[in-house]
């Protein structure tokens, strides 16, 4: 057990270094993307230019200066290239609004998407089996931006329900706080509460046809206790796996399109300017922070099935 | 696997084997919503590719051809197709212009159906790249696992980890720039293979996890065993024994991969990174039609309504596919 | 400079209150006479964020725009609207510079007693300072005073200080040495760039998240880059005034609150609505007709100094053949242009826009006329028909880039746009190494109001730099480049000035560029701020002096 858990987590920093080092190439091979140039200025002539790569390291070899980056990004010292701001410093402050959005969104997603996806498998092949589906099925089929857009068009806009989005911090505010995440916890649930649903309605499905659920049928429990107490739960745990992946993706980035709609101030709009100015700092932190939170959310999954399933960890055909 | 459908003609003596194949297309007819909305895509898909038609004969312009300071003539009246305030006419019932006009003075309807075909061929194309890629990579993985398999699942893993946004706006800013130049092939920075290739890429790991669980199942089967003793070799086991079993899997995670290719093409136009301007796709439309949305909403409407009709369809007909090509299926409907 | 306007190629939704903007609860003083309350908090809103919160570093519109009522030169420009504000005046300096025969020697005095913000004496020797830190901050400004004599040798390490400037801080007197004679150097005296720091200011680093204190009526109280800043009255100012500044304008408010908001269409409705005091960016051209018409007590166009023109490679084929340059000249259609821009891009054929001396107008390609344009190319049938068009991601500048696309194949091209990312557009066309820079989209904002710094950034032969190149045209013509040279080391007087026009029309009959529209900018209030006191400076955008509330 403590091998495989080993071995899984020197496979997750093999993981990470791979997308650091892929990370770094991309951007020192993107052409008229070197940073003294523009940060030297419009006018700048060739010597001034030299002394700004100069003072940016930026005269070192690429692996010294992959190294330095790493470094500095292990030591919390990474500046960005376009302004003098400290790029931990700055994930820090956008946090809180990432993980407002993505808790919030996430509890409401599995909120819904368990109470529809439980709806849904009961009443299998009627309609409101059907209507579900549909509607699950609209739901992964929309596009973020886009649902942002229209969302905000029509109840921001036209009708002034909502806020534009801009995020409040909870200490200031936990009633605005909450009034400006309403739309964006939306946007972002509504195209998982549409997977999972489909997902747990599957599992329960297949799970109402074991053996075991035809015992506990067979001891006189009723359907409802069945349903709740052995089919759910036992349904529940692939969705947990699946939900463990998923959050580490959106925190790690996957927001970047809901926060740079509605304007929160986020790791991911952190990200997206970066990508804009092709500052390569925030953006090696933000990707690796991102990376990091996915491969672990794997790693802990992978790990807690080998510790659950004693054929996974024993046997030859065992997942890496 | 004779099984006693409504659909035997009279009982005769004999009894007719049907294939499962046969079974799946049965099951599916049944299914008259997913055979709806398979028809819907074919629908718009045919709308698309009619598109040099419609610009010839009805919009009489193409989708990049700017009209800023001409006129045309609106209920009697020579109107400016662009005000000379920057404001486009709107929709109305005529040849010309009849989902208006842009910015750019240039046709928004023209623009839809070619920026349809735009998305739906990078959708599809990326499909193509994407099973191919995942198919060997997963038989691989699963036929012959130790070290190989734990090479390919990390080179997954990393695929999987990054972030795809950000990895998708990367590899588009960075290739649109120079273009790529593999060995003797030229990409140039605004052909469409550039997204293709990226969104071919990214979705990899997604079908190729499925493929190499399965592949490692079935090859503790008998007939593989069987296979080995006969002495075939590992590929021709892997093309004629391993390939068929999971080529139901395959074909409804390719059609739900089309839906996501162009859900992601999409999100990569709409940052500028995937279809290069002035080439339309409904992702570049709803990126322009963004800066217009107080006074001409339409245009951010119609191409994301778009997407979603097509990318529904799509996801409603692989639903259907699934069902019918699993077995389990029946017997779950009937509780 | 260029209007490199930092914004995210990622839009953001519409709005309808201004996002993210704290309330401003303004309060009214009671004033006696003189017209006006004086005070209040106002608030201010722009795309992007001041690129540096640095007197020396700072090199965008918005943050001249902010820090030139922070920090005073030793020149200063006029506080008033349209011509006017284009002439040099003495700031911290008594008078204007003395300035030797030979025209290499400058001597100026600065004013006695004055302090900054925070107490301590403003010295002669600051001055230095802050040259100083243009070359160890790597300043983009600092090209401009490489004339000075010793300052390459300081900026290079070679030596402590620069040796072509002597102060006295017990007299206040200023001697500066330059190594040839410079007609715009008033003018660079009046920029930002030499405004005196006190040397507790690093030297060698950018200060933005804790600037210098000021020397000017407001001073920065709060900066957290890149979303807001607090501007409050600078307690010292009346020191400065005291000594005699006279032409150095007053505040009218007592707090200004400066935040980006990238959402333009927010930023709008927040001015409607009184949510927001000022937007510095002008409105999108779908709001621009709204605003015209329901707003115009408090919305006027205002005139700015820039040219919109497309380069034309001038070393390669096509376009080193003048007919085919001239038939882009005949070709494009400002009307179209100036659509594209909401109707703010006035039209225009010359190298200077309206408003810089030496600007005269004259119709060298009267046009749109594509029969014309048809013609002279199939006269000059060239036998490359490959381009590639550049632009930048900017939505306006996007469009403008698939307008000359689109114009360019119906001319019988075959062009390819390419698109790039805002801010790396320039240094990407600047890099004389980026294959096929045939065409592209590019804007010239003024530094200062004098021609030279049109014509030697942007069409002086030596100018061709490898990396940060202006000329992207890559001009070359000597004789003109003599010329060049010649006026610069003169005065600007009206003879130079029609000397300066000459130039212009000498370059235009050689088709270097294919300019289209100077861009013109708004003013656009709130309710409670007086409309006719508020003006846009030709050179610092809006003048946040002449903010005051009714």
């Amino acid at each position: 057990m403590l091998r495989f858990a080993v071995r899984r987590l020197a496979g997750m920093t093999v993981v990470l270094f791979a997308i650091s080092v892929i990370v770094f190439l991309i951007f020192n091979v993107i052409p008229n993307s070197d940073p003294a140039a523009r940060i030297a200025g419009k006018n700048a002539n060739p010597a001034l230019i030299a002394r700004v790569r100069a003072d940016m390291g930026l005269d070192q070899s690429l692996p010294v200066q992959y190294l330095t980056m790493m470094r500095r990004i292990f030591t919390g010292q990474l500046t960005s290239y376009s302004s003098n701001q400290n790029v931990a410093e700055q994930i820090w402050k956008g946090l809180p609004a990432t993980l407002s959005l993505c808790i919030g969104a996430a509890l409401l997603w599995m909120a819904v998407a368990v109470w529809f996806g439980y709806l849904s498998a009961v009443r299998a092949g009627r309609f409101t089996d059907r209507a579900l589906t549909i509607l699950a099925l609209v739901g992964i089929s929309l596009p973020v931006f886009w649902l942002a857009a229209i969302l905000l068009y029509f109840l921001s806009y036209k009708v002034q329900l909502f806020p534009t989005g801009s995020y409040v911090p909870l200490s200031e505010s936990p009633v605005r706080w909450a009034y400006h995440l309403i739309l964006p916890w939306v946007t972002l649930a509504v195209l998982y509460v549409g997977f999972y649903s489909r997902v747990l309605r599957s599992n329960m499905l297949d799970a109402m046809n074991e053996d075991y659920v035809r015992t506990a049928r067979a001891k006189g429990l009723s359907d409802r206790q069945v349903r709740l107490r052995h089919v759910l739960r036992n349904s529940m745990i692939p969705i947990v796996t699946l939900f463990g992946l998923d959050f580490g993706a959106v925190v790690g980035g996957g927001a970047i399109l809901t926060e740079t709609v509605f304007n929160l101030n986020g790791v991911g709009l952190y990200a997206g300017q970066a990508i804009g100015k092709l500052d390569l700092p925030p953006l090696m932190a933000v990707t690796m922070f991102g990376a990091f939170f996915i491969v672990l959310f794997n790693a802990i999954v992978d790990i807690l099935y080998a510790f659950l399933d004693p054929r996974i960890r024993l046997g030859e055909s065992a997942p890496v | 696997m004779a099984a006693p459908t409504t659909e035997d003609a009279a009982p005769t003596a004999d009894v007719e084997g049907r294939s499962p194949w046969h079974l799946a297309w049965a099951r599916l007819r049944r299914n008259r919503i997913a055979i709806g909305f398979g028809v819907l895509f074919l629908l718009i898909a045919v709308f698309c590719l009619a598109a040099p038609l419609w610009a010839e004969y009805v919009a009489h312009t193409g989708p990049n051809q700017n009209h800023i300071t001409d006129k045309i003539t609106i209920d009697g009246r020579l109107t400016n197709v662009v005000s000379t305030d920057g404001i486009p006419i709107g929709p109305g019932l005529r040849g010309r212009y009849l989902l208006g006009a842009d910015q750019n003075g240039r046709d928004v309807m023209v623009r839809l159906m070619y920026g349809g075909r735009t998305s739906i061929y990078i959708g599809v194309l990326a499909a193509v790249i994407t099973t191919v890629l995942a198919v060997v990579v997963g038989m691989l993985a699963g036929y012959y696992r130790g070290w190989v398999d734990a090479v390919l699942s990390r080179i997954l893993d990393v695929i999987w980890a990054f972030p795809v946004l950000l990895l998708g706006i990367a590899l588009g800013t960075t290739l649109a720039l120079g273009g790529l130049s593999i060995g003797g092939l030229q990409i140039t920075g605004n052909s469409l293979w550039i997204p293709i290739l990226i969104i071919g890429l990214v979705y990899v790991p997604y079908m190729a996890r499925p493929v190499r669980g399965e592949i490692l199942a079935l090859r503790e089967k008998e007939f593989v065993e069987a296979a080995v003793a006969q002495g075939k070799g590992p590929l021709r086991i892997m093309v004629s024994e391993l390939l068929p079993n999971i080529i139901s899997t395959v074909i409804v995670f390719c059609t739900l991969n089309i839906a996501n290719n162009m859900l992601l093409e999409s999100a990569l136009s709409f940052l500028g990174a995937g279809v290069r301007p002035p080439n339309a796709s409904w992702g570049t439309m709803i990126a322009d039609g963004y800066q217009t949305i107080y006074t001409a909403p339409h245009l951010t409407i119609v191409p994301g309504l778009m997407i979603v009709l097509t990318v529904l369809s799509l996801n409603v007909f692989g639903d259907g596919l699934r069902d019918a090509l699993d077995p389990r299926a029946t017997i779950r409907l009937e509780r | 400079m260029r209007r490199l306007r930092r914004i995210v190629t990622i839009l953001a939704a519409t709005a309808v209150t201004g996002a993210g903007v704290a309330g401003c609860g303004g309060t009214k003083s009671i004033t006696g006479a003189g017209g006006g309350a004086k005070g209040g908090e106002v608030n201010v809103t722009m795309t992007s964020f001041p690129d540096y919160v640095d007197p020396q570093l700072s090199y965008t519109v918005e943050g001249w725009e902010v820090l030139w009522n922070v920090y005073t030169p030793l020149l200063t420009y006029r506080h008033q609207k349209g011509d006017a504000g284009v002439d040099v005046v003495p700031g911290l300096a008594k008078d204007m510079p003395q300035v030797s025969e030979d025209g290499k020697t400058y001597k100026l005095t600065l004013r006695p007693n004055m302090k900054y913000s925070d107490g301590t004496p403003i010295k002669a020797s600051d001055f230095t300072y802050a040259i100083k830190r243009l070359f160890k901050a790597n300043s983009g400004g600092s090209v401009f005073y490489e004339g000075i004599v010793g300052a390459k040798d300081f900026a290079e390490g070679k030596s402590d200080t620069i040796t072509g400037i002597t102060t006295d801080d017990n007299t206040g007197d200023i001697t500066i040495a330059l190594e040839r004679p410079n007609g715009t150097f008033n003018n660079i005296l009046g920029l930002m760039f030499a405004a005196p720091v006190p040397p507790t200011t690093p030297l060698d680093k950018e200060s933005t998240n804790n600037p210098p204190p000021a020397s000017g009526p407001f001073v920065i109280t709060r900066v957290d880059a890149p979303n807001t800043l607090t501007m409050e009255r600078n307690p010292q100012f009346n020191t400065v005034k005291d000594a005699g500044a006279t032409e150095v304008a007053d505040a009218q408010v007592d707090k200004i609150l400066v935040s980006q908001n990238k959402n333009n269409s927010a930023q709008v409705t927040g001015v409607q609505q009184n949510t927001i005091d000022f937007m510095s960016d002008p409105p999108d051209a779908d709001r621009l007709p709204e605003v015209k018409a329901k707003f115009s007590d408090r919305f006027r166009m205002e005139d700015s100094i820039n040219t919109y023109y497309f380069w034309m490679n001038t070393q390669k084929a096509p376009f080193n053949d003048l007919k085919v340059r001239q038939a882009i000249n005949y070709a494009i259609d400002p009307e179209a242009l100036n659509r594209v821009f909401g109707g703010r891009l006035h039209p225009t054929q010359q190298i200077l826009p309206p408003g810089m001396p030496g600007y005269d107008e004259y119709k060298l390609y009267p046009g749109p006329d594509m029969e014309k344009a048809k013609q002279l190319l199939a006269e000059a049938n060239p036998a490359d028909k490959d381009i590639t068009v550049w632009t930048d991601d900017e939505p306006d500048r996007k469009r403008i880039g698939e307008y000359y696309h689109d114009l360019l194949n119906q001319l019988g091209f075959n062009a390819e746009l390419k698109v790039i990312a805002g801010d790396v557009y320039f240094t990407t066309i600047g890099n004389t190494s980026t294959p096929d820079l045939d065409t592209g989209f590019t804007d010239w904002f003024q530094d200062f109001p004098h021609p030279d710094d049109f014509f030697r950034p942007l069409l002086n032969g030596e100018n061709i730099l490898p990396t940060n190149n202006s000329n992207f045209s890559q001009v070359k013509i000597p004789a003109n480049d003599a010329t060049m040279d010649k006026l610069v080391e003169q005065q600007l007087t009206d003879d130079v000035r029609k000397q300066y026009a000459e130039l212009d029309k000498s370059y235009m009959e050689q088709a270097v560029w294919a300019p289209y529209g100077n861009e013109q900018f708004t003013t656009f209030l709130s309710d409670r701020m007086n409309f006719d006191k508020s003006y846009r400076h030709l050179l610092f955008s809006q003048d946040y002096t002449s903010f005051a509330l009714k």
